[in-house]
């Protein structure tokens, strides 16, 4: 049992009013004579034992009377056996997840997903006492601490957000949050639509004494159709489809300023390519979209190209046999000339330069002299450690292995790491450099072979090559990815647009089917309860029942005993 | 006229009215006016009957007329030769100094006056009434004569009695038992807060003497029923004996408990050949002289 108001068990002193009076008022009764004390005492003798008797349930009445209230003034809680059952808890620290990502906004029985989870919301926000802690966690990532009632303010006002929430990464901070918390209980709530695609990988490290509760989705989700990706290349846009698996193909229709210009069928998990018209020089802003379906926000994609004439390439003679043969299909493709623009090799050359380590160990110093000769503010330096390339502008590089690798550092006095004037880290490794762009010059960590990485080997490398000769050796910027709102933004240099960047929610959203229980479980450590579980499950570990008005009721009964006693008189 | 009634009136109020002399008057006309004959009867020369003679019978009894007619001897026999004599005792001890209530006579006032009425009928009859006043101890004596001032002297016996201190009945009923020589009448008016079997051991020796007892037992309303304060110490006047009470939770027991004296008084009274009467202090005078009647 604890108490809401310990501080009133201080009352209890009174229990010893009774008593006290009782003493007191024996010691200095008012005097009288009474000449027939004789019968007095003789009635007092005959009635001694049924006096004490009713003095002593008096006294015990009245004490308990003062207990009773004094007890229930101070808010007793007990635990409650009942689940379901209303009543107070133990002061809890509580992290609410509200899963706001994109497949949030899925339409279901004609209501947004959304709506539901906010319900929930505000009612696990609404349940907490002033005594807890809580904190509100959406998809930004940001996590609200509040009171309930404000963070209830705040929950009315959450809208579907763009970005995706990796629902393991959120159940583990939610644990390390509360799990600071010196309460005596700790519940993190876990109101999602629970996406397969959102648990991650491996099991959330939850702390010991942490309830996690997952909301169970209500129904199955509709079919989902959705474009994951577009990209332009060689003058087809290749438009990736994602949702549900097995769901039937659908038509995407391409458009170019507004002008339909390709269509294609096209079922999740497969990629379409559709021929773009001839275009002249610069930037173009295409878009690829699907029929409106329950959710609309992974309906359309936009895509960014630019058209360029093509470089003129000199490979040099220790490129490799990947390098040459990428170089020889983008010749034929017509997205690169025999030429002297661009120098492709162990050494730079005279103008723009792709640079990428000898594959003897010994030329280090030879090129990185002719690099220094250059102005160049990178080198290569000792072996670097194995790993995969991490290139968040760069999507296709993404997860690609790296066998061997020579670190690229920066010349000292060479200022800053990482970008600095026209340098940038446009990929890495281990955290380390693999990809540099200095000025000019583009230098790479690993040589362009399947004996030092997997990229040659990978559908994405005669693009990355293109990439590589037509925009980052020009000292173009690439079209990239980033997870927001649908949208495309330009980056200029001077008066030259150099990058752009297509925004659109994350491909992993447009699949809805969701985690079976088992998973939720492994994964999150979580049960997954329907609402009316959830209802009963929210503070079910410390919840007690408030039974100061049973202690009311029951001093009403032993004050009501009392009076009788008393007024009964003999 | 009922007004002139003093008998029955309040005994309080008509003890505002004078003294005890004007007070015992006025009851006694009253009480008089209102009965058909006296309630007491004196002794007088008169036969009563014959028995056969026996050897030691004084000759001077023999009844000379039937001897001479049947030739038997017989004897008279006759009842006393004297008037009534009669003592009252009245209790003049602590504890009858009390009253319930202001508009109440304490029992003593209501015994004096109640012991004046009694004599005043007794006297005018021309019975010899005397006076015994006691409380741990006999205190006033007024032997009974029948002669003028007797009735006075009773009075002034009474006046000149101070409230005592504890209460011994036995001792002034033994007392009386020297005062009257042959068989007369004695009057007891007390609350009769002593030890019952002591009183009641002189009360048979008096019956055993061959004397009327007659017994008034005084009590104050307050002292049938308990009232006062919620919790009260209750203090014997005549003893240091006291008892812490709640009169509300204890006044049942009580009421109970006096019944149950009275009860027993009346009685191991009876039992003994003895009068118990219970008068209130409330109560008219003449309803008590009536319980003679």
């Amino acid at each position: 049992m604890i108490f809401l108001h310990p501080l009133v068990l201080l009352g209890l002193a009174a229990a010893a009013i009774p008593a006290l009076l009782h003493l007191f008022e024996r010691r200095r009764p008012p005097e009288a004579e009474f000449p027939p004390v004789r019968y007095l005492s003789e009635a007092e003798r005959q009635s001694a034992r049924r006096l004490k008797l009713r003095h002593l349930l008096l006294l015990l009445l009245r004490t308990t009377l003062i207990v009773l209230v004094v007890l229930a003034a101070a808010r007793p809680l007990v635990r409650a056996r009942a689940r379901g059952a209303g009543g107070a808890h133990e002061p809890t620290a509580l992290v609410v997840i509200l899963d706001n990502s994109p497949s949030a906004g899925v339409v279901g029985d004609g209501r947004p997903v959304l709506e539901r989870l906010r319900a929930a919301a505000r009612a696990s926000l609404a349940g907490a006492r002033p005594e807890d802690r809580v904190w509100l966690l959406l998809a930004d990532g940001v996590v609200r601490q509040g009171t309930g009632p404000g963070l209830v303010a705040a929950v009315e006002s959450v809208a579907v957000s763009s970005r995706r929430l990796d629902l393991r990464a959120a159940v583990e901070q939610a644990g390390r949050i509360v799990d600071a918390e010196p309460l005596p209980a700790r519940e993190v709530h876990v109101l999602s639509d629970l996406q397969r695609t959102a648990l991650g990988e491996g099991r959330a490290g939850v702390p010991r004494g942490v309830r996690v509760l997952a909301l169970a989705p209500f129904g199955a989700p509709p079919p989902n159709w959705g474009i994951g990706a577009a990209q332009v290349v060689g003058g087809a846009v290749t438009v990736n489809a994602v949702g549900t698996p097995g769901a039937g193909p659908r038509a995407v229709t391409v458009r170019l300023r507004g002008r339909t210009v390709g269509r294609a069928l096209a079922a999740p998990g497969s990629a379409v390519s559709v021929t773009l018209p001839a275009l002249g020089q610069g930037w173009w802003v295409g878009d690829a979209a699907l029929d409106p379906d329950e959710l609309r926000a992974d309906d359309h994609r936009p895509f960014a190209w630019h058209i360029g004439p093509p470089a003129r390439v000199r490979a040099g003679a220790d490129v490799g046999p990947f390098v040459a043969a990428a170089l020889a299909v983008l010749r034929e493709g017509a997205r690169v000339a025999e030429g002297s623009e661009i120098t492709v090799g162990g050494r730079p050359g005279a103008g723009s330069s792709v640079v990428f380590p000898p594959a003897d160990r010994a030329l280090l110093g030879e090129a990185n002299r002719a690099l220094a000769a250059r102005g160049g503010s990178w080198r290569f330096g000792g072996p670097g450690t194995p790993g995969t390339i991490s290139a968040p502008r760069l999507g296709g590089l993404n997860g690609v292995a790296v066998m061997r690798r020579e670190q690229i550092e920066r010349v000292s006095g060479g200022g800053e790491r990482g970008a600095s004037g026209d340098s940038a880290i446009l990929a890495a490794v281990n955290g380390e450099p693999w990809l540099v762009r200095d000025s000019n010059l583009v230098l790479l960590g690993s040589r362009l072979d399947t004996a030092w990485t997997a990229l040659p080997a990978t559908t994405g490398f005669v693009p990355f090559v293109d990439a590589l000769v037509n925009r980052l050796a020009r000292g173009e910027g690439v079209v990239s990815s980033e997870e927001g709102p649908v949208h495309v933004e330009f980056r200029s240099r001077g008066a030259d647009t150099v990058e752009a960047t297509v925004y659109g929610p994350d491909p992993r959203e447009s699949d809805l089917t969701p985690a079976s229980p088992d998973l939720v479980e492994q994964t999150l450590g979580a049960r997954m309860l329907d609402d009316t579980q959830f209802a009963a499950a929210r503070f079910a570990g410390t919840r007690r029942a408030d039974v100061s008005g049973t202690l009311l009721v029951l001093a009403l009964l032993v004050a009501i005993a009392e009076l009788g006693l008393a007024t009964l008189g003999d | 006229m009922a007004t002139t009634r003093l008998d029955l009136l309040d005994p309080a109020e008509v003890a505002r009215l004078g003294g005890i002399e004007i007070v015992a008057q006025g009851v006694v006309e009253g009480f008089l006016a209102g009965l058909h004959r006296s309630p007491f009867r004196g002794f007088s020369v008169e036969f009563t009957e014959h028995r056969a003679y026996q050897p030691g019978d004084e000759p001077r009894y023999l009844d000379w007329k039937i001897l001479a007619r049947s030739d038997r001897l017989f004897v008279k026999q006759f009842e006393e030769e004297t008037n009534l004599r009669a003592m009252i005792l009245v209790d003049s001890s602590r504890s009858m100094a009390w009253r319930g209530a202001e508009d109440r006579l304490t029992k003593r006032a209501y015994a004096d006056r109640l012991a004046a009425a009694l004599a005043l009928i007794l006297l005018r009859q021309r019975d010899a009434t005397g006076l015994v006043t006691f409380d741990a101890a006999v205190r006033q004596v007024v032997p009974a004569r029948v002669k003028a001032g007797q009735w006075t002297r009773l009075v002034r016996g009474l006046l000149e009695t101070p409230d005592g201190g504890g209460t011994a009945a036995e001792g002034a009923l033994r007392h009386v038992t020297s005062l009257l020589a042959r068989r007369g009448l004695v009057v007891l008016i007390s609350d009769l807060l002593f030890d019952r079997d002591l009183a009641l051991t002189a009360l048979r020796y008096l019956r055993h003497r061959g004397h009327q007892v007659i017994v008034f037992h005084v009590m104050d309303r307050a002292e049938m029923e308990l009232t006062g304060p919620p919790e009260v110490r209750f203090r014997d006047p005549e003893s240091t004996a006291s008892v812490v009470v709640r009169p509300r939770e204890l006044a049942r027991a009580y009421a109970v408990t006096v019944q149950r004296e009275i009860a027993a008084w009346r009685s191991a009274c009876r039992r003994h050949g003895v009068m118990y009467h219970h008068v209130q202090t409330d109560m008219p005078f003449g309803l008590a002289l009536r319980l003679l009647a």
